[in-house]
């Protein structure tokens, strides 16, 4: 069989169909989301705007019908995130979270945002525990204001009446465009793993006391050897860290591509990169290939099934026109959406977003239908963004409902 | 104006930063800002005549930010026309050019035996020499073949058969390793295919380099004349409808896709500039039935297989792997470890050996720690670069079924 889209659906889709036994090739052309994400697996955060109570799959009965999550059920939800959280156990990743309730983690904006599954240098409890809270303040480094930081916790109730430093440290090398990604591959270094500890060190000592500490931090503490240096640096300074989530790029959604890389690797899915798939061959109710643009021109992959996780309007699955027209990108079919543009957006930018929700409509199998009802070819499915229905914004959803419906395609297929 | 002249827009690029997240040379290399920055970001200033930065000379062009890209930005080919300008203004390396032009040099040499000539390369007092020019002391530079490939193929006799098939053999093979061409042209003929060599089996006009080791160094009208030369070559063997292979994935990138993201002006509309990748080409022979493999021997044995990243961004999958796979008898072991870090030229120069072998460490890791004592790769450097770090004897996956085909 064929995938298409490395993000986080094609990875789960393409890992679950090789566990079943199915010989797996995953075509690709972009890496897809999971890359620059910051790792946070968001699965359902709010419903209609109210914040979700306890276990977020409890709250799927809340949404539309024709919501992602609702089509494929909330048992299927419930079995995908279990089985996302043994792939990432089974290959070394450290993941917390996945039980009881959302967790509010912190942002680099010192705002808290809900998650379901979270690197464990990213649990809010360290900060509610602490006496003391050490924003470092690291003003060499893009999207980080420590200000903010400090202003934002500050009127968080569990955390007002703590102690608050910001500390200021010295860049590990001038330059002007330093990310956190910069700094993280630096930590990953013995050299970088030195500096930082210095620096660490130097911030505790300004306003030391006996008291329990935690560090808040951007998400520098390295990328392939983040669990152990973590666990050095909290010992040597007698300190909890804690990351904040970073816009892209956001370290932390590298550490868990690399680790569905090598899980896809190990049960034998085979990749062909940079083939951007640009046509499929349809006879009746069936897909027999796929065309990919690649060097040399065009190649034909055939499969007995597909299944599409190309993203959304920024990865390429999702192609809007002028005059309001919106496409699937490699079947061409056409999407229904409002006729007047002016209505793909609501005034309030905090709002759930018409355009948001465009997307594939699909049965409980997840193959398309068309806007009657009527299924498209049978061997083909969606999963992922490209999907109707949802806005993961406003819902906070988005790689839950990847890897929820990328594990029911690769269950299905 | 030429409307074959496509003008690059650096405004795909949102910014994402999944360049920067795979990128090899920024992963090991803090001085380099990365392909964002390099590539689309600085076009910007460029379009609007607002400079340079130096620290393009970072860049490998060994293409991963391509890649990954989710929008179709030509990252790397932005990155290698500033490369061409800041030659252009100041005077280039001679180790740049020496690195750009083996092809010519080769050829200037060719009547210095080669035992003097790898006498030069090992002799520690030739080594300083380099060195002072700026080639590491410590890469291990490819030794020259007695004889050149295409002096080799012209004396060698091939059987009468009724299919024939092109070949490029690229200066890699030519110049150092005729071994593996000579592997694939016994392989080809056993699946029925005699084997041209424009040049060297006929008169008709020869291959040259096809460009990329000078668009890598900044000598970008060096390369679109040898790509002009290659096109009206190319375009004469197919309008005889005769496949034109490769065993060089660099070789094939370049002509099927660099030529017309750099030189759109010389492809003629509805040409065509492809190269088929043996591999690729190998397998469609075992299924077709034109090629029998031998019978599983008694002994299975374990090669080790690095993808290099020209083969990965051909988009074609990777045919090398496969065909070892077809191979009765064989189990490969498929690295997954990323760039190797030589990427031509780029891990010869004193500068950028570091980073080399900083980027290929994951790889020659997973080569100490892989019980095979043979590896295979497609690209001739990857291969300079995999014996150098990981020490294990590594050749062209056709020379593994050569073996095995007796
Ligand atoms: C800025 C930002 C922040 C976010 N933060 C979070 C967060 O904190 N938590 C959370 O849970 N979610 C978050 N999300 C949402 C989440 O990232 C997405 O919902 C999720 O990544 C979608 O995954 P996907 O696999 O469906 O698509 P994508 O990741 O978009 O992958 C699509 C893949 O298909 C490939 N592709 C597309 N077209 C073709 C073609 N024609 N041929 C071949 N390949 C093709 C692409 O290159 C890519 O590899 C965020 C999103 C954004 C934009």
């Amino acid at each position: 069989m064929l995938v298409v889209g490395s993000g986080m659906a094609g990875l789960i889709a393409a890992i679950t169909a090789a566990s079943r036994g199915k010989s797996v090739r995953l075509a690709a052309r972009g890496a897809g989301h999971l890359a620059v994400g910051n790792g946070c697996v968001d699965v359902l955060g709010y419903v209609d705007g109210e914040i979700v109570r306890g276990n977020p799959v409890d709250s799927i009965s809340r949404l539309s019908g024709d919501h992602p999550y609702r089509r494929i059920g909330a048992e299927t939800v419930a079995e995908s995130l279990a089985f996302f959280a043994r792939l990432c156990a089974e290959n070394g990743f450290d993941l917390a979270g996945g039980n009881g309730e959302n967790q509010w983690i912190p942002t680099a904006l010192g705002s808290f945002k809900p998650t379901w599954f979270y690197t464990p240098a990213m649990n809010r409890e360290t900060l509610s525990m602490a006496d003391r809270i050490v924003i470092t303040h690291m003003p060499w480094l893009k999207d980080c204001h420590a200000d903010m930081v400090k202003a934002c916790l500050a009127r968080q109730r569990r955390l007002m009446s703590k102690d608050m430093y910001i500390e200021e440290t010295a860049p590990f090398r001038a330059h002007r465009n330093l990310t956190p990604l910069a700094a993280a591959r630096f930590v990953d270094t013995e050299a970088g793993e030195r500096w930082l500890l210095s620096q660490l060190l130097q911030c505790l000592q300004r306003s030391s006391s006996g008291r329990r500490t935690a560090v808040l931090l951007p998400p520098i503490l390295g990328v392939t050897r983040s669990a152990e240096i973590r666990a050095r640096l909290s010992e040597a300074l007698d300190a909890d860290l804690i990351e904040m989530a970073s816009p892209p790029p956001g370290v932390g959604g590298l550490r868990i591509r690399r680790t569905l890389l090598r899980a896809a690797a190990g049960v034998g899915v085979t990749v062909m990169e940079n083939a951007h798939v640009v046509e499929a061959r349809v006879q009746g109710q069936r897909c027999v290939s796929l065309v990919c643009d690649a060097t040399g021109g065009e190649r034909e992959v055939k499969a007995d099934s597909f299944i599409i996780a190309t993203g959304g309007f920024l990865n390429g699955g999702l192609v809007a026109a002028p005059g309001g027209k919106v496409c699937e990108a490699i079947f061409g079919h056409a999407l229904p959406a409002p006729e007047r543009t002016e209505d793909w957006t609501m005034p309030d930018m905090l709002d759930s977003q018409p355009y948001a929700k465009l997307g594939v409509q699909t049965n409980t199998r997840l193959n398309p239908i068309t806007p009657e009802g009527d299924a498209l070819p049978d061997n083909v499915y969606f999963a992922g963004r490209t999907l109707a229905g949802y806005d993961f914004v406003n819902e906070k959803s988005g790689m839950g409902v990847a890897i929820a419906t990328g594990y029911h395609a690769g269950m299905n297929c | 104006m030429n409307m074959n002249v496509r003008i690059p827009q650096p405004d795909r690029c949102i910014a994402c930063a999944t360049c920067v997240a795979v990128c090899p040379v920024a992963q090991n290399c803090p001085d380099f800002p990365g392909p964002r920055m390099m590539g689309p970001a600085r076009q910007r200033f460029r379009l609007m005549g607002m400079g340079e930065d130096e620290a393009s000379h970072y860049c490998a062009n060994c293409k991963n930010c391509d890649i990954a890209c989710p929008g179709d930005v030509p990252v790397s080919a932005f990155i290698m026309r500033a490369k061409a300008e800041i030659c252009k203004k100041n005077f280039p390396k001679l180790r740049d050019w020496i690195l750009a032009h083996g092809e010519v040099l080769a050829h200037c040499l060719r009547f210095i035996p080669a035992v003097f000539k790898n006498f030069g390369m090992t002799f520690a007092p030739a080594r300083l020499l380099l060195d002072a020019i700026g080639i590491a002391r410590k890469a291990s530079l490819p030794n020259f073949a007695p004889q050149a490939f295409r002096a080799r193929l012209a004396r060698l006799a091939q059987p009468n058969l009724s299919r024939a098939v092109v070949f490029f053999p690229g200066c890699f093979v030519d110049t150092y390793e005729p071994e593996s061409g000579l592997d694939i042209v016994a392989v080809l003929n056993r699946a029925g295919y005699k084997v041209i060599v424009p040049g060297t089996t006929d008169d008709s006009g020869a291959f040259v380099c096809c460009g990329l080791p000078m668009v890598a160094n900044g000598f970008w009208q060096d390369a679109r004349d040898n790509a002009r030369r290659n096109l009206k070559t190319l375009a004469a063997w197919a309008a005889k409808g005769m496949p034109i292979l490769t065993a060089c994935p660099s070789c094939a990138l370049m002509i099927g896709k660099d030529y017309a993201e750099y030189f759109p002006a010389l492809i003629a509309p509805g040409q065509s500039s492809s190269l088929v990748d043996v591999c690729d080409f190998l397998i469609g022979c075992v299924e077709r039935g034109e090629l029998a493999l031998p019978a599983a021997p008694q002994k299975v044995e374990t090669v080790f297989y690095h993808a290099p990243c020209h083969s990965r961004a051909l988009g074609i999958g990777l045919p090398g792997l496969d065909l070892l796979r077809e191979i009765p008898g064989i189990q490969a072991e498929y690295a997954d470890s990323g760039c190797c870090g030589i990427s031509g030229s780029y891990g010869f120069k004193k500068d950028k050996y570091p980073i080399a072998m900083r980027v290929g460490a994951p790889l020659f890791e997973a080569m100490r720690q892989s019980g095979a004592t043979l590896c295979a790769s497609e690209c001739g450097t990857c291969r300079v670069q995999m014996r150098h770090g990981g020490g294990k004897q590594t050749v062209h996956p056709v020379s593994v079924l050569r073996r095995y085909l007796g």
